[in-house]
């Protein structure tokens, strides 16, 4: 068995009794790109501040690189961090930012100049070494933080929520390059987001939490196409996956929960229907319409349809799906595989 | 606001700003006539500098100079070092026993210097330090005031910053100085300006601790200069005060837009 590069194993913290995380096992292999995704509270940001020596876990062990580093501080675990607000320093200027770990590690400055050359030209700075970060624009500064992260070489890489400044075009922009970067330098990134487009478009390995615990981890098309809990099926894709109870179709049990997907849906006339629901809204996006529709035992139910579609608000329409595209969830809210239904990988 | 209120203001700050610049206003006229012409007035009786060439030579103004000098440097170098620990723990290290000692700290501003001063000059006879400049920046470098206000300024500074200089290697002495203390700038300017303008007006103490024209400062120099039984003069008396105040004076005056501000930054936190 091979070792992985990064090893939590059974992590615990909590704070004045109460609960940060619980329990968290997590193997990262280098060149990995894993984004810890989660709401708010979900212990995402706790977890990554574990890794990065920032806190202590209450129980646990941590191992990067093959050594253990349960308690060791911050600066000797060879890592580099971007925090969400970047944390640079207002003082320094751009090239000051950057080498700024070089300079406390005492190295030497034709060296250091070099790597700062290079840093500042990955990440298109060049011209801008002597400004101040109060200086620069949002978009700016959130490189001057990558720049100062990758410029120490160091071969795991954490972001906390590295995007939530800046504006829905640029964070587009900047995912991509993040992700080019990781390919480039091969490093391996820890990312933390609250945001399911972010984790699911740039990780290879996603890991959901919720209340401290891991959800479920696994690569996006396995949290899309086989979510463990009802939670993951909520919490994954645009629009989420569709709950609808047990007992409103025929052939469940009436403490099951069944999930469907958008696009595993079609609207057919009255009477051929397994569903019948009310139409609450449209959203037209361009290329495809979403129709939000309303059933008494049944929530976020959303038809997805190619084009333009128009449809009456408040209108009843029914709709169907075929067996093979539902998920059943049990009454723990935890996946089963129900006999007669056929998995996704069993499918593939 | 009315019109009235408005100059009613303008009136209120114009009056209060002569009272206040009267007395220097008055030392400067003195300073620069004969006495008979400066206490009657006469606004159109030649200037001297003649007061000032009697003050000079009257004391030794050079020697308290340098004195008063040293006392404001080393108090406050005094103050920078000890501020800043002391300020930096209250703000960011965790320890038993913090918010009590930071308690004790918080009542020393309600004690008022003089009535420590027999204690004062008790402890300053046992450590030898009496007649000394040391001695008499001594008492002031533990200033509760300023380790009041590094807490302040310690503590605004985003938590960040500090966890960003731990990832990249840097120890809690290295943080201290290179991120927390350059961020402080503004606070250090304006405690300052506020510690050099006191240490350099204190005139109780350093009278009752020093005994020799080698250690006094200014202010003692210039109250024995001016002392009953040398003759009151009122002119060579303000050509000393004028003396005495004029660096402090233009010092201020020089650097009173990096004063204001620093003083606007450090009370906006």
């Amino acid at each position: 068995m091979t070792r992985a590069f990064v090893t939590l194993d059974n992590i615990g913290k909590r704070w004045n009794g109460q609960l940060g995380v619980e329990g968290i096992t997590l193997d990262i292999e280098e060149g990995e790109f894993v984004a810890l995704l989660g709401p708010s509270g979900c212990g995402k940001s706790t977890t990554l501040r574990l890794l990065a020596g920032l806190e202590v876990p209450d129980e646990g062990q941590i191992i990067i690189d093959g050594t253990d580093v349960t308690g060791a501080s911050a600066a000797k675990r060879n890592l580099s961090m971007v925090f969400q607000s970047y944390a640079l320093f207002p003082h320094l200027s751009v090239a000051e930012n950057v080498m700024f770990g070089m300079k406390v590690r005492r190295v030497p400055k034709k060296e250091r100049l070099e790597k700062l050359h290079n840093a500042l030209d990955i990440t298109g700075l060049l011209g801008l070494e002597d400004r101040k970060p109060g200086e620069l624009s949002g978009g700016q500064r959130q490189r001057v933080a990558l720049a100062r992260a990758i410029v120490a070489g160091q071969k795991l890489c954490l972001m906390d929520e590295p995007l939530s400044n800046l504006d829905a075009k640029l964070r587009a922009a900047v995912r991509k390059d993040i992700k080019k970067l990781q390919n480039d330098l091969g490093i391996t990134i820890v990312y933390v987001t609250h945001d399911q487009t972010e984790a699911m478009s740039m990780a290879d390995k996603v890991v959901l939490m919720k209340d401290g615990v891991i959800q479920q981890t696994g690569t996006p098309e396995q949290l899309y196409s086989e979510p463990a809990t009802t939670f993951v099926a909520e919490f994954v894709g645009a629009p989420p996956m569709a709950l609808i109870e047990g007992r409103a179709l025929k052939g469940f049990k009436d403490d099951q929960t069944i999930g469907v997907r958008a696009e595993r849906m079609q609207l057919v006339q009255a009477g051929q229907g397994r569903l019948a629901c009310t139409v609450t809204d449209c959203e037209f996006l361009g290329a495809e319409t979403f129709i939000g529709l309303e059933h008494p035992s049944a929530n976020g139910l959303t038809v997805k349809l190619d084009g333009k579609a128009e449809m009456t608000i408040g209108s009843g329409v029914e709709i169907t799906f075929a067996d093979q595209d539902l998920h059943v969830f049990g009454p723990d809210g935890r996946r089963v595989q129900p006999e007669n239904i056929p998995t996704v990988l069993e499918e593939e | 606001m009315s019109r009235f209120t408005k100059s009613f203001d303008t009136i209120g700050a114009v009056a209060l700003a002569i009272v206040w610049i009267a007395p220097l206003v008055f030392a400067v006229w003195a300073a620069v006539h004969t006495t008979s012409d400066a206490v009657n007035f006469r606004l159109t009786s030649p200037w001297t500098l003649d007061n000032f060439r009697t003050a000079w030579d009257g004391a030794p103004w050079g020697k308290y100079f340098l004195n008063t000098f040293i006392l404001v440097t080393i108090v406050l170098i005094g103050q920078f070092i000890v501020t800043t620990l002391a300020g930096y723990a209250f703000a960011q290290v965790q320890f038993p026993g913090k918010d009590f000692a930071f308690l004790l700290v918080l009542l020393q501003l309600f004690i008022l210097p003089e009535v420590l001063i027999v204690e004062n000059y008790a402890m300053v006879s046992r450590l030898g330090l009496f007649d000394s400049i040391l001695g008499v920046g001594m008492p002031y470098m533990a200033s509760a005031f300023g380790i009041f206000l590094m807490r302040q300024a310690f503590k605004s500074v985003p938590i960040e910053l500090d966890e960003a200089a731990r990832i990249e290697g840097c120890s809690r002495l290295g943080i201290l100085l290179k991120v927390y203390v350059p961020l402080a700038k503004p606070t250090y300017l304006a405690y300052a300006l506020v510690s050099v303008s006191t240490h350099w007006n204190n005139f109780l103490w350093p009278l009752i601790v020093t005994n020799s024209p080698d250690t006094r400062p200014l202010t003692v120099g210039l109250s024995i200069f001016g002392a009953p039984e040398n003759g009151v003069d009122i002119s060579i008396i303000s050509a000393a005060t004028v003396m005495s105040v004029a660096p402090l004076l233009i010092a201020f005056l020089i650097f009173q837009r990096q004063f204001v501000q620093a003083f606007l930054r450090a009370g906006i936190k």
